[in-house]
């Protein structure tokens, strides 16, 4: 990391005699800070140039029509590092795409109530699902399997009215499946691999942790 | 009073509150850098006491209010810098006094009104950042007696108008920046003067007529944007040579000319569009030397001819999206070289041939898309190599042979495209192991046989079409077949399943699977049955035969 600090540093240092530094676009400002963030040996970031007015040329990087991030595509990228709070930022991004990250799951992302897919699938995410995910009220793709994540499924997601695909295979939750919601149509591969999920919500008879 | 005090630098903190009127007693103060702070309110008018003030930067904090009149009496100061602040109302034209300026910086300040015309007194200014705020009105063409100016930043306002010819003047000019205004008219003849620039951005304006033609005059330009504009006629002739590029946009406009006659050779062009205009001619072999370029596109013209194998050379490339033009000709195997090539949309051509079974070693293809042509041949097992396709769309070609299972390799795909072709054969049980697959279409093709029950398991699928072939049986037990309409399943040979409009499955149409359980069901009911039955067989025998025992005691002779 220290030859990045060494980089902004100098950056900083330039501020007020380069051309326009770092742009008020919020979201550019938000994609750069999770640049920084993350380790990115193959340079797959390279583009993501700050002193754009905006990030919407930038590789990986999908815009609307009104110059919006809507999409981000980072898999398997041999990415790593951790996701920040200033994701909740893209206030328009539809999907979320990444690999080999770490580190626990912002629950600042409960914040995009327009995203639409969010795929953390396949990397090395520990901790629990955030309950703010409730807030994710456009949400129609929930795919984190295959992470470390431990604790059980928040009951709270029985709210996404919208959810149709939902995937938390390997992992290592615990405590029973929400049956109410959209959780009516998932099937058991959903949630296989999780040696102390234990099966279907028995409301009222057994406690909704149980086993954690 | 710390009245000798030369020098206040207290940048980089968490300083809040406002200036206090008080700073005006500071009469010796030569510098004042309090940026990088969150300092409040305004700046006070006492300011114009400071006299010794040469340098002043209260940049990214939260300044408010308006910027005082009597900033024009500080006429020793060179560099005024309140970017990044919070003012209201416009740029005092008292500005025009502070004649020792030679670096004005007011960008991203939430300034409104017009740029004051006195500011054209400002013999030594360098630098003019007046970018990011709501300006309005004209660009004065007094700006162009700032024979000094080296940038003019001006770009994200709400400027109208003509931009001035007076600009020509500007010898020194490094940087025009005037993008996202409201800018109209044409761009003056004067333009093609300025030797020194390495800038020309003047994109998303209202802006007609050429562009100048003599913009890389002076050998150095290197950035060059004027997409989303009205510009006519050709592609400026100094760019032929203009070694210098790096960064080129000119898409969306109506610009005519010849792509292969028009531009050269550019080792540090990084980023190329040109999208969306009315080009001609053939793709050279050159931009196979341009070794740094990561992006070309130029969808949407009129180029024709075929796609040069040098393309393959240009090993920096990440995109390359050359949709709706009239290319011919087949899919060059050394674009196989492309290692990082992510985005490859050559859809909407008339490409023909076979797709390359080289097309396997681009390692990094997220979205291919090769819809809209004449392409024939099988789909290439060696697409399988591709293990980052996000997205395959073959779609609207000649494609014959089958779907390779080789597909089940491509672990992230989302959406998969086939439709109008002429695959034949069983769609493969891999297409059912593509537990990420969102859209799958295969409709108007040639496919017979039952959909595989793997298709059971593809959690994420939300859209599906395999209307037109010649498929038959039961419809799988997935969510995205269920709650699909009857038009995704149409003309057919023997599709059944819970859908209007189609024929409910009968058992003499059951799959294997369903065999297997009807026969399940059968052994287990059949059994139970035998089983009863011949307990009531024995029963039978051991009364029967009993019975007879005792007519036989009854006949024996006493």
């Amino acid at each position: 990391m220290a030859p990045l600090s060494v980089i902004s540093l100098s950056l900083c240092f330039l501020l007020p005699l380069l051309s326009p530094a770092i742009s008020t676009n919020s979201e550019g400002n938000a994609l750069h800070a999770l640049r920084w963030r993350l380790s990115d040996p193959t340079n797959v970031l390279q583009s993501w140039d700050p002193t754009l007015v905006n990030p919407c040329t930038w590789f990986h990087v999908t815009c609307d029509s009104n110059n919006h991030v809507i999409r981000l595509d980072l898999g398997n990228s041999n990415i790593s590092g951790t996701l920040g709070p200033e994701l909740a930022q893209l206030q328009h991004l539809q999907e979320l795409y990444k690999n080999d990250i770490s580190g626990e799951i912002p629950k600042e992302l409960g914040n995009l109530k327009n995203l639409v897919g969010l795929d953390l699938y396949g990397n090395r995410f520990e901790g629990e699902i955030p309950k703010s995910f409730s807030g994710l009220k456009s949400l129609r793709f929930l795919r984190l399997n295959n992470n470390n994540l431990t604790g059980s499924i928040p009951r709270e997601l029985t709210a996404l009215s919208n959810l149709k695909v939902f995937d938390v295979s390997n992992n290592d939750l615990c405590g029973t499946i929400p049956v109410d919601g959209p959780f009516g149509m998932f099937s058991m591969p959903s949630y296989a691999n999780n040696m102390r999920l234990n099966g279907p919500e028995l409301k009222g008879l057994v406690p909704y942790n149980f086993g954690c | 009073m710390l009245k000798s005090l030369y020098k206040l630098a207290l940048s980089d903190n968490n300083l809040v509150s406002s200036l206090p009127p008080s700073i005006g007693n500071l009469s010796n103060l030569s510098v004042l850098f309090l940026y990088n702070n969150k300092i409040s309110g305004s700046i006070p008018k006492e300011i114009g006491m400071l006299g010794s003030l040469e340098g002043i930067n209260l940049s990214n904090n939260s300044l408010s209010g308006e910027i005082p009149a009597s900033i024009g009496n500080l006429t020793k100061v060179n560099s005024l810098y309140l970017s990044a602040n919070n003012f209201h109302g416009s740029i005092p034209q008292e500005i025009a006094k502070m004649r020792s300026l030679i670096d004005l910086e007011l960008a991203n300040a939430n300034l409104s009104g017009l740029i004051p015309a006195s500011i054209g007194n400002l013999k030594n200014l360098s630098y003019l950042y007046l970018h990011l705020n709501a300006l309005s009105g004209f660009i004065p063409s007094s700006i162009g007696n700032l024979t000094n100016l080296i940038d003019l930043f001006l770009h994200c306002n709400k400027l109208q108008g003509l931009i001035p010819w007076e600009l020509g003047k500007l010898q020194s000019l490094h940087q025009l920046i005037l993008f996202n205004n409201s800018l109209s008219g044409f761009i003056p003849e004067e333009m093609n003067n300025l030797t020194s620039l390495v800038a020309f951005e003047v994109s998303e304006n209202y802006l007609i007529g050429h562009l100048p033609q003599q913009v890389c005059l002076g050998g150095v330009l290197e950035s060059f944007t004027a997409h989303d504009n009205y510009f006519t006629g050709p592609i400026p002739k100094s760019l032929k040579n203009c070694t210098s590029l790096h960064r080129v946009r000119l898409d969306h406009n109506q610009l005519i000319g010849n792509v292969s006659e028009d531009f050269g050779i550019y080792p540090n062009l990084n980023y190329l569009d040109l999208s969306g205009n009315k080009l001609i001619g053939e793709l050279s072999s050159k931009w196979g030397q341009c070794h740094n370029l990561t992006s070309l596109r130029i969808s949407n013209n009129n180029l024709s001819g075929e796609l040069p194998s040098e393309l393959g050379k240009a090993t920096q490339l990440r995109v390359c999206d050359l949709t709706l033009n009239h290319l011919t000709g087949g899919i060059p195997k050394a674009l196989g070289e492309l290692k990082l090539l992510f985005n490859l949309m050559l859809n909407d051509n008339h490409l023909s041939g076979s797709i390359p079974p080289e097309m396997g070693m681009l390692s990094s293809l997220v979205h291919l898309n090769l819809a809209a042509n004449n392409l024939n041949g099988s789909i290439p097992i060696w697409l399988r190599q591709c293990e980052n396709l996000l997205e395959l769309n073959l779609s609207v070609n000649r494609l014959s042979g089958g779907i390779p299972s080789e597909v089940r390799s491509l672990s992230f795909l989302q959406i998969l495209d086939l439709s109008q072709n002429f695959l034949i054969g069983k769609i493969p049980k891999a297409v059912g192991n593509l537990k990420t697959l969102e859209k799958l279409d295969l409709s108007h093709n040639k496919l017979f046989g039952f959909i595989p029950s793997t298709f059971d398991d593809m959690l994420s699928l939300t859209s599906v079409d395999v209307s037109d072939n010649q498929l038959e049986g039961p419809l799988p037990d997935n969510k995205a077949f269920r709650e699909a309409s009857f038009e995704a399943f149409r003309n057919n040979k023997g599709l059944c399943g819970n859908i209007t409009g189609l024929e409910v499955c009968s058992s003499k149409l059951s799959s294997n699977v369903d065999r297997k359980k009807n026969s399940k069901i059968v052994i287990a009911t059949v059994v139970p049955i035998l089983f009863t039955l011949l307990l009531v067989f024995v029963v039978f025998w051991i009364l029967s035969s009993s019975k007879r025992r005792e007519r036989n005691t009854e006949n024996t002779p006493r």
